[in-house]
């Protein structure tokens, strides 16, 4: 008899637990939880400055009473090994996810090659990816000549599934030509030497740059690709640029390859020339990696500039109160701000779609792919059928002493505060 | 079906002309790159000229670090594996104490002077007294094991300092203080040909180092002791050596010399990662298997020349082909001429 007493407390107490555990982490009267992941690179400072923006967007939400009373809970997964974003890595933060029931949809990855091994293994699953950063063009679309031929495709990712992931930003195929537009029509630099680091966004980008700069007439005086794991020495290859005429150089590629130190070694070898690269080196670790180099370094941002966009202000501010350190806003903060806030928006419809019950990862898919007019931090735009944002701009950014690093929306140094990139034009080829 | 021993071995004894076929190949090939290079440098000096500085540069750096493979490898016959990663230890450690002075890196002030000569002697005697430990605890008790058993510890002693350097700063690439003098002022340009003083520095220093080394062994009475254990160490036990000793102090000075590679290679390149020394001491015992396993001359030349061969190779063949071409020579020597260039010098059996 005590023992069936005992049994039944028991069980009594489990039930209450697993009532009150369904309902744990939101105001009284929410409906439950949903989750949202995000794969992200956050041992660099680029990345854990993106997770930030997703977090900001998520905590705004859930103090706004959540999404059609849900509570969204957010994990950020990281994707690096070794300090470095790693595929592997994020194949299995994405295979967490897709374990998990609860999580209905994820911001990320960073890096192109991280999504190229990732969307595989989401689309079957039907799990939507919206990454804030990813800038291979091939991911989404085929590119057109000049531009080198894809060397993977769009297709074969998704293999027969519907399309499940989306960025905000724009491409290579335009970030590199926009630089290399720069350089020629406004520097009036018409021979260039590249160096890449030979991973699929670094190559991708160089490559564009190069097809673009030669279609404008000009010259291209070397091209050397380098690994990260055995390079520490880029002075030959800078000096064989040097004496083959270049009179600038353009890097394909990302900080933790090693992107910047080139521009230090530039340095030692005497060699004063402007540096141009992608996205991959508009971060606070390339300023740092340039050591004592950093003015005259010109980037892309595969997107248009927040202080551009009249009402990003107030979004702004409101995030550098929240998150207050020197390197919490970075390049991609915005970005990241969006997609979570595009992501919620798709879940909330799919909400209804599923009658106030827990939708499926299929119907947030499809409501995310009906997005339309999405007013965000970094402009209105919609999707394309393949992915893409019809948002096409590339801002252009260059490294200048700055006197108030707060007011800067490009990022700084970690250990020289005041240098920083500071936004100079931007192209929107949504005309052409 | 003859094996593969012995068909090397038949290989090897084959001979023209009163030379065995595979010094033939070894100085064919040899002729053959001699030649190219040749061709190169006749058809833009300045080039050739500013890629022999720089391959210079590394190469000293990599002698440095030979040195230290070919004294274990000689006087207790192990690759010490780890030895890449005393040589990175010598880099963080250095580039740490240097973070405690006020140094100044856009000019070259009495305060970075100071530091200087403070922490370089500083640093060779604290790897020195790293290596000796490591010698005590992962690889003497193991002294009369099968020689499989040290190798392996080696392999994970180079493990351990590497995830030990990775918790201490982190994976990614740190910056080294940049307080050798440079910029305009310490740099010039020699018909075309790019000098900085960094260049010179490294190249002077190791010269110096390694006479320190050369004076040491065969002028006192410890680095007798030395030649001798590595030539027979039961010969040299019977005349009242202290082999123990002996080993370590082995172990002390190419830690000494590792340890300043790694501040040199740190002030010179002002960049470095944990697992800098995986790559590093692979080329290091490249050259000093190049040069002649054990031969300490040898370590020396093999090292400048592999530093010459990779920047060569770099700029001529490209930089993609480099890592083949060192290793494809490690490869080669141990096929054509495994005492390399200048002979071994390893135990008698």
């Amino acid at each position: 008899m005590v023992r069936a007493r005992g049994l039944t407390v028991l069980i009594a107490a489990t039930v209450v637990a697993f009532a009150c555990g369904s309902t744990s982490g939101g105001p009284s009267g929410s409906k439950g939880t949903i989750k949202i992941g995000s794969d992200l690179p956050v041992c660099t400072t680029g990345g854990q400055a993106t997770a930030n923006g997703v977090k900001f967007a998520v905590d705004q939400k859930n103090a706004a009473g959540g999404v059609n009373g849900y509570t969204i809970l957010y994990q950020s997964f990281d994707d690096c090994r070794q300090g470095a974003y790693s595929a592997d890595a994020g194949v299995e933060n994405v295979q967490s996810m897709l374990g998990d029931s609860k999580f209905l949809g994820m911001v990320g990855p960073y890096n192109s090659a991280v999504a190229k091994a990732e969307i595989p293994i989401a689309a079957p699953q039907h799990f939507v990816m919206i990454s804030p950063a990813n800038t291979n063009p091939c991911l989404t679309k085929e590119v057109k000549p000049p531009i080198p031929a894809c060397t993977f495709h769009a297709a074969d990712l998704r293999n027969g599934n519907p399309n499940n992931y989306w960025r905000v930003v724009t491409t290579d195929d335009y970030q590199g030509p926009a630089m290399a537009d720069y350089f020629y029509k406004t520097l009036s630099i018409h021979d260039v030497g590249i160096i890449d680091d030979s991973t699929v966004y670094g190559v991708g980008i160089a490559g564009a740059f190069e097809a673009e700069f030669k279609n404008l007439g000009g010259t291209v005086a070397g091209h050397s690709e380098y690994q990260k794991a055995t390079t520490s020495d880029w002075k030959s290859i800078l000096l064989n640029l040097k004496n083959a005429g270049a009179q600038a150089v353009y890097a394909g590629g990302t900080d933790d390859q090693n992107i910047c130190i080139p521009r230090k070694q530039m340095k030692d070898i005497g060699w004063n020339a402007p540096y141009g690269g992608g996205d991959g080196i508009e971060t606070t670790n390339c300023i740092d990696q340039a050591a004592g180099n950093e003015l005259n370094m010109y980037s892309t941002s595969a997107g248009a500039d927040a202080t551009k966009i009249p009402g990003a202000k107030s979004t702004i501010d409101a995030f550098k109160k929240a998150f207050p350190g020197p390197n919490d806003f970075g390049g991609y903060t915005m970005q990241a701000y969006d997609a979570a806030n595009a992501l919620m928006a798709a879940i909330g419809r799919s909400i209804n779609d599923a009658n106030g019950g827990m939708p499926t990862r299929e119907q947030v898919r499809a409501e995310m792919a009906k997005t339309k007019g999405f007013v965000g931090v970094i402009g209105t735009y919609d999707f394309d059928q393949n992915g893409d944002t019809t948002l096409k701009i590339v801002s252009i950014y260059l490294i200048q002493q700055v006197s108030d690093p707060s007011q800067s929306t490009g990022v700084c140094g970690s250990k020289a505060t005041t240098l920083c990139y500071v936004w100079k034009d931007q192209v929107n080829y949504a005309s052409s | 079906m003859e094996s593969g021993a012995t068909a090397l071995k038949r290989f090897r004894s084959l001979t023209m002309g009163g030379m065995t076929l595979p010094d033939y190949g070894f100085y064919v090939i040899s002729a053959a790159a001699v030649v190219l290079l040749a061709g190169e440098a006749v058809a833009n000096p300045t080039a050739f000229v500013q890629i022999t500085v720089f391959g210079v540069a590394d190469g000293a750096m990599y002698a440095l670090v030979a040195l230290g493979y070919t004294m274990v490898y000689g006087i207790i016959e192990l690759i010490n594996f780890a030895h890449g990663d005393v040589f990175t230890m010598g880099a963080y450690i250095s580039g740490a104490i240097l973070g405690a002075f006020s140094i100044n890196e856009n000019s070259f002030t009495a305060v970075n002077l100071v530091a200087l000569v403070i922490v370089f002697p500083m640093v060779m005697l604290f790897m020195g007294a790293i290596n000796i430990t490591i010698e005590r605890i992962a690889y003497r008790p193991l002294r009369n094991a099968p020689r499989l058993a040290p190798l392996i510890t080696a392999i994970g002693m180079s493990f351990v300092l590497e995830g030990i350097m990775f918790m201490w700063k982190g994976p990614a690439s740190i910056h080294f203080p940049d307080i050798l003098p440079h910029g305009p002022g310490f740099q010039t340009t020699i018909y075309g040909v790019f000098v900085g003083f960094k260049d010179v520095f490294v190249v002077v220093t190791a010269i110096f180092l390694v006479a320190l080394l050369a004076i040491f062994i065969n002028r006192t009475r410890l680095g007798k002791a030395m030649r001798a254990t590595a030539q027979d160490r039961d010969a040299a036990q019977l005349m009242g050596i202290d082999i123990n000793r002996t080993i370590a102090a082995t172990f002390f000075i190419g830690a000494l010399l590792a340890g300043a590679g790694g501040m040199i290679w740190g002030l010179y390149y002002n960049n470095i990662f944990y697992n800098l020394g995986f790559r590093t001491g692979l080329v290091a015992f490249t050259a000093a298997v190049f040069g002649g396993i054990g031969n300490i001359p040898g370590a020396a030349i093999g090292g400048l020349l592999i530093g010459l061969i990779a920047a060569y190779s770099d700029s001529y063949v490209g930089s993609k082909w480099t890592e083949i071409v060192i290793f494809g020579i490690l490869i080669g020597v141990l096929v054509f001429r495994p005492t390399g260039l200048l002979g071994m010098r390893v135990p008698e059996k």
